[in-house]
């Protein structure tokens, strides 16, 4: 499995925050709270309730700590909680769009020169998609994933998470195309095995 | 395209960091280590009174009604033989009284009359 595990992670810090080590345990969340808020926010829209989401998550984690066999483990079950949390969530409470992204949010990791328009464009569309669809999109395109990994995270089987994948990207491409964002054919999309 | 198109998704998706001191304020909410709790529950004796408590109220309540059947019985042969007893006494009261009245019936019948007397004296 790749997570994106902070590198520099020994393993005994696990076992110290196991043994009740607070310093321990506050390092495994700085290393896993970007991505865990990155779910929260994409998945609900809202800065206020990504960081809701985040707490709840890592709150699980503190009385869990002793079910976690190691720190790739933990990256995998921060990313299935926070995912799975983020659709009962959904389904639970009216959340809207009524409070964006935040524009001047800090960006984690930026390679090379964006197109802010089109990149809060599609982060806006991502909302239209359902929250199973939207958290398979998540885990695939934020997270790097691959289809196991994503079906083992949502209890979901693969074939599942290609067809979300697949309709997903077909929604969001006609969408872009219909605010002039991109200039190619639906038609033109494949799937990637 | 596809791939281009997929390009643009990681990078409008990429990873945002979380909000100023989030580690803190969720540090300030963690609870107090719950420590096991250990229980001792009288598991044993609720078992076997739960185990047991059934056959041993239907074993006593036979028992029970074993003991008063018998103590009814007794009971009822003990009357019984006093008013047998009590019959065979006024029976017996009764055989004496007729006796007595036959004896007095047979002195009279044998008794000799006074007419044979005198004329016996004569």
């Amino acid at each position: 499995m790749k997570l994106n595990v902070a590198p520099a992670l020994p393993d005994s810090l696990l076992t110290q925050a196991r043994a009740g080590d607070a310093e321990a345990f506050a390092s495994l969340v700085r290393a896993h709270q970007g991505p865990v808020f990155s779910i929260g926010l994409r998945m609900l829209n809202r800065r206020d309730a990504a960081e809701d989401l985040a707490q709840d998550v890592f709150l699980q984690l503190y009385r869990k700590l002793g079910d976690i066999e190691s720190l790739e483990h933990l990256g995998f079950w921060l990313r299935r909680v926070a995912a799975n949390l983020a659709i009962d969530w959904l389904r639970r409470l009216p959340y809207t769009s009524t409070q964006p992204l935040d524009e001047d949010a800090p960006i984690a990791a930026q390679e090379k020169p964006l197109d802010p328009l089109m990149d809060r464009q599609l982060a806006r569309l991502l909302d239209e998609l359902s929250p199973p669809a939207r958290a398979v999109m998540l885990l695939r395109y934020q997270e790097d994933l691959d289809l196991t990994e994503i079906g083992a995270m949502l209890d979901m089987p693969v074939n599942t998470v290609k067809s979300h994948i697949k309709r997903s990207l077909t929604t969001l491409r006609s969408r872009m195309i219909g605010a002039r964002l991109v200039d190619c054919e639906p038609s033109a999309i494949e799937e990637k095995p | 395209m596809n791939d281009e198109f997929e390009n643009q998704l990681r990078r409008a998706l990429r990873p945002v960091d979380a909000p100023e001191g989030f580690a803190e304020r969720l540090m300030k909410r963690l609870p107090e280590r719950e420590q096991p709790v250990i229980a001792v529950l009288p598991v044993k004796p609720r078992r076997r009174a739960r185990q047991f408590g059934l056959p041993a109220a239907l074993a006593a309540s036979l028992l029970a009604a074993v003991l008063l059947g018998q103590q009814f019985a007794t009971w009822q042969e003990g009357r019984e033989m006093a008013e047998g007893l009590a019959a065979k006494q006024e029976l017996l009261q009764a055989l004496r009284v007729t006796s007595q009245k036959l004896d007095l019936a047979y002195e009279a019948v044998n008794s000799p009359s006074r007419e044979d007397v005198e004329e016996n004296r004569s």
